[in-house]
């Protein structure tokens, strides 16, 4: 049920290690239960961490991560026998999480749904796309990213629609690749680099506005019509 | 030496950040970037926004919480 599926194509930069390894049945089905927790101990655990970290980005508040890696546990281990040793673990928990996520929580959270933010035009997001930035204006923006607290950069994370925020994450924070991050998702590849872009976009604005607050000098970039 | 020129190498900044272009790509978009000041500063915010977003968020598990999954694994049959 669990069970991530094979990309269309084997891609040359980021080699996905289950191109076949969909069809088979599973190997560890037969192992003994106490070997299977070991296992499960060994592998996945270690993972809670990140996972954690990326609960966090989810829900927003440390009760519900924790109440979210826990159930995403659960769920790996009652279906970890039916995963593919040798095949990714991580992006397998990854995806876990997420139908949780989806499923459990996000149900619970704000209304409305932010679901049809994919189709929203650029300018409703205030997308700076159309933006002249000089070089200066680059360097005191690296800058001031750069020297902003964790505080104000979990901040940006979460003010951005959710759907942008969780491919920003799994692909800056976690180095998913992109088909990764869509089979994550559920979406295509196209959604997912669009979201990205769109996502960190909007991180960059927001970053700079906190940098401006804080008296970092970051000139404010001309808007071009062209 | 044919540039890719600023248009082609901004649109695919992004991809090259995460490593998705392929070999052409990767090889057109590096050849401008070592010629273009404007691009390489472009270039340069998108690695830090990267780097940054990735020390902020490192929290770890609490320790409870540890504790609680690898109880509830107990009672879980496989």
């Amino acid at each position: 049920m669990l069970v991530l599926e094979a990309p269309p194509e084997a891609r040359e930069l980021d080699s996905w290690p289950m191109d076949d390894a969909v069809e088979e049945t599973a190997p560890e089905a037969k192992r003994p239960p106490a070997e299977l927790r070991a296992l499960f101990e060994e592998q996945a655990i270690p993972f809670m961490d990140q996972l954690y970290a990326a609960a966090l980005r989810m829900t927003r508040n440390p009760a519900d991560a924790g109440d979210l890696v826990q159930e995403s546990y659960v769920k790996a281990f009652a279906a970890f026998a039916g995963f593919e040793q040798g095949t990714n673990l991580k992006a397998w928990l990854y995806r876990i999480l997420t139908n949780t996520f989806i499923n459990s929580y996000r149900k619970n959270q704000r209304a409305p749904y932010q679901g049809t933010i994919d189709e929203l035009e650029d300018w409703q997001l205030g997308n700076a796309e159309s933006l002249t930035l000089g070089r200066t204006t680059r360097s005191a923006e690296a800058e001031a990213i750069d020297h902003l607290p964790d505080s104000d950069v979990k901040a940006a994370l979460q003010a951005i629609p959710e759907d942008f925020r969780l491919a920003v994450y799994l692909a800056d924070v976690e180095g998913f690749s992109y088909q990764e991050i869509a089979d994550i998702m559920k979406t295509p590849v196209g959604t997912v680099m669009s979201r990205l872009h769109r996502g960190r976009r909007l991180l960059r604005e927001l970053l700079a506005d906190y940098a401006r607050e804080r008296g970092i000098a970051v000139p404010e970039p001309t808007r071009s019509t062209t | 030496m044919t540039d890719c020129g600023c248009d082609k190498a901004k649109a695919e900044l992004e991809e090259y950040l995460h490593r998705e272009l392929s070999d052409q790509d990767l090889h057109d978009v590096e050849e401008h970037l070592a010629g273009c000041e404007d691009c390489s500063h472009e270039h340069r915010v998108g690695i830090t926004l990267l780097e940054r977003l990735q020390r902020a968020c490192q929290e770890k598990a609490p320790d409870e919480l540890r504790q609680a999954i690898l109880d509830r694994l107990d009672g879980v049959g496989v």
